[in-house]
């Protein structure tokens, strides 16, 4: 008699669960947040799932959206195209409505796939790789600029700031970081000679091997497509070696990280980036709210908290946490965000041209005018 | 280009060499491939830059750059000599009589623990080191060897002939290699075998050590990670000279820094590794028992 209660008291309480489970699915609704969280570029994805947290947070204080809570749940793909993949297929089975992520390009191209058939709407703060919207899915898109414009801006600078004649480029093997050289190989072959073009291993700690033999072509700037470990390594390495150019690089090396990491050898280098924006109110409000919660925020922080706002405001306007009706919206609206208004074209990419050259001084980056 | 990418390759080959060696001891001992012996030399880095940092806050280094960088090295080899013994101590004594794969999977779970428990004490970051030496050195045939280059150099072949001397000249040298030729014999003439494999194992840390620091001084970054690749280049490195020979480690660490040097200089730097793994099968192929090494005779 006593097992047999137990028995039904048990029954019941999965039953419960079962139905708890089921009010909470609907009760809330569940944002995603992917990108690296552990790992060498484990600070960038902490970075965005702080600018994600903070847009969930000031939602439900006011009260959440559609009138139920919004969750973040946070995936760590560890910079790792696999694992993208097993975040994705985590997401979907949560039954996220929508994802900020990933941060890396090639993280990203692999897990859209099945954000789109899952009818959940992603959003890259950073993933810059154009194939990614170039694929003809509907729930994708990013809010930042893509390779081929800032190959096309770091190409522009160099050829009529820095005036080489020779120029050396150098990749990271990734999407993101050999296409990005590829794009400003394009962009400057003919009007400048590319004397040496090869890639590097990014978990190698030396580099002197390829920057001797770049030495040894004589070029007056260098490329390199990749992410700041790397980049902080490779120009830490190029001073001793006696290499004494300008390295150009792209976004992923825009990071106070990469300063702290090669030093003094960091002083002249090209970065491009977006546009600063601390002269906006709205990102100085941005600013002050992350600081107070979470300290400096990352580079790409404000625009995670922009792609997080993004998806809730249409949610709210649409009442629906249909994926498809959200990316029709998303596609269609302009959104006010904490770094300017943001709207989409066909593909998915921002309208707006976001490329400016920024230039390591005094430890620093500074916008270069 | 040639003189800098050798000058380059020594400085590589000798880090290569130093954490080959302890592979190579412990194996010519125990028949066990220390797969936390990476993890040694990421701490010794670690140590490095703790210490350095440390003695840069006091100014020291500014003030007294050889004294610092000498107490430095000493220190972390005290440390990863300790380390080293205790991890002989908990995850290889008690397996020692044990099946052959028992230690083999203990070294690499051991490994796993050591990466884990410095990701979670020093964070995930890098941790970086201003550079402390100028990168002017000497000037050879048109190459500068920085003075990292030739402090690398230097320190590791100091380390080597200290070795050589130590097991060819001393007692306990001597009841190593008698350890080495029977483990079982070594026992019945008295000789304390559970002495002889700590001492191993402290020298080979201690070695290691002396790689990390030299390695923190070179590229200025340490991260809990680095001590993963590392390893295997050295165990590479230590089998392409043939395991168990000692004069086979350096010669397999020097081989191996100058192979992936030339390799990524003039063929192209995105196979470097590749190169280090090629010229392996090749040589295992012509010479199985690697370059200097002995061929296997099973004991009956």
């Amino acid at each position: 008699m006593v097992q047999r209660s137990s028995v039904y008291l048990a029954v019941l309480a999965a039953a419960c669960l079962m139905i708890g489970c089921t009010a909470q699915d609907q009760k809330v609704i569940r944002i995603g947040a992917a990108g690296p969280m552990t790992g060498d570029q484990s600070k960038m994805g902490i970075d965005l799932r702080n600018g994600v947290e903070l847009a969930v947070a000031e939602w439900n204080e006011k009260g959440g959206v559609l009138g139920k809570k919004i969750e973040m749940l946070a995936g760590d793909d560890q910079a790792d195209p696999k694992q993208a993949v097993s975040i994705a297929n985590k997401f979907v089975n949560q039954n996220v409505t929508a994802v900020v992520g990933h941060w890396n390009s090639n993280c990203s191209i692999n897990a859209s796939p099945y954000y789109n058939t899952a009818h959940i709407v992603a959003i890259s703060p950073a993933s810059t790789n154009p194939r990614l919207t170039q694929q003809g899915f509907k729930t994708i898109f990013r809010v930042c600029g893509t390779d081929d414009q800032q190959g096309g801006v770091a190409a522009d600078f160099v050829m009529k700031t820095l005036k080489p004649k020779r120029v050396a480029v150098l990749h990271d093997k990734t999407t993101y970081g050999q296409g990005l050289a590829d794009f400003f190989k394009k962009a400057v072959e003919g009007k400048v000679q590319v004397v040496f073009y090869d890639g590097i291993q990014t978990k190698d700690p030396d580099y002197k091997a390829v920057l001797t033999a770049i030495n040894e072509k004589k070029p007056d700037a260098y490329f390199f497509g990749g992410v700041y470990p790397e980049a902080g390594r490779l120009v830490r390495q190029a001073k001793e070696v006696g290499m004494n150019i300008p390295m150009i690089t792209g976004d992923g090396v825009y990071d106070p990280t990469f300063i702290s990491i090669a030093g003094k050898a960091a002083e002249g280098t090209y970065v491009t980036f977006g546009k600063d924006p601390s002269g906006l109110p709205t990102t100085k409000t941005f600013n002050e709210r992350y600081r107070a919660k979470y300290g400096e925020p990352g580079p790409y922080s404000i625009y995670a908290y922009d792609a997080a706002n993004i998806i809730l405001a249409s949610i709210k306007d649409t009442g629906s946490t249909d994926g498809l009706k959200l990316a029709e919206h998303i596609s269609k609206g302009s959104f006010p965000g904490a770094f300017g208004d943001i709207s989409f074209d066909k593909n998915g990419d921002v309208t707006r041209a976001p490329y400016v050259v920024w230039l390591v001084k005094n430890g620093k980056f500074e916008e270069m005018k | 280009m040639f003189i800098q990418q050798l000058i380059n390759g020594l400085a590589l080959g000798s880090v290569y060499a130093l954490i080959a060696l302890g592979y190579t001891m412990v194996y010519g001992i125990l028949q066990l491939i220390n797969f936390a012996h990476g993890e040694v030399y990421m701490l010794g880095a670690y140590l490095g830059i703790i210490v350095l940092g440390i003695l840069t806050s006091l100014g020291l280094t500014t003030s007294h750059l050889p004294l610092s960088l000498f107490v430095t090295v000493a220190v972390s080899m005290a440390f990863c000599a300790a380390y080293g013994a205790a991890i002989e101590r908990v995850a290889y004594r008690p397996l020692r009589h044990a099946a052959k794969l028992s230690p083999l999977i203990s070294a690499v779970g051991m490994s796993i623990v050591l990466q884990n428990v410095v990701m979670l004490a020093q964070g995930k970051e890098y941790k970086n080191l201003p550079p402390l030496l100028p990168s002017e050195g000497i000037a050879v045939g048109g190459a500068n060897a920085s003075s990292v280059q030739i402090i690398i150099l230097g320190t590791s072949l100091l380390m080597m002939v200290g070795l050589q001397l130590f097991i060819t000249r001393t007692r306990l040298g001597k009841a190593m290699r008698a350890t080495s030729q029977d483990m079982t014999m070594a026992g019945l003439v008295g000789i304390n075998i559970n002495r002889v494999i700590s001492v191993t194992f402290m020298i080979g840390s201690g070695l290691a050590a002396v790689a990390g620091v030299m390695v923190t001084l070179y590229y200025g970054v340490v991260h809990f990670f680095m001590g993963y690749t590392a390893g295997l280049k050295a165990f590479t490195a230590a089998v392409l000279g043939g395991i168990g020979s000692i004069p086979g480690a350096m010669l397999g660490g020097f081989a191996l820094g100058l192979i992936e040097n030339f390799g990524a200089s003039y063929i192209s730097s995105v196979y470097k590794d590749a190169f280090a793994f090629l010229v392996l099968i090749i040589t295992l192929l012509l010479r199985p028992s690697g370059l200097l090494g002995q061929k296997a005779v099973d004991k009956v």
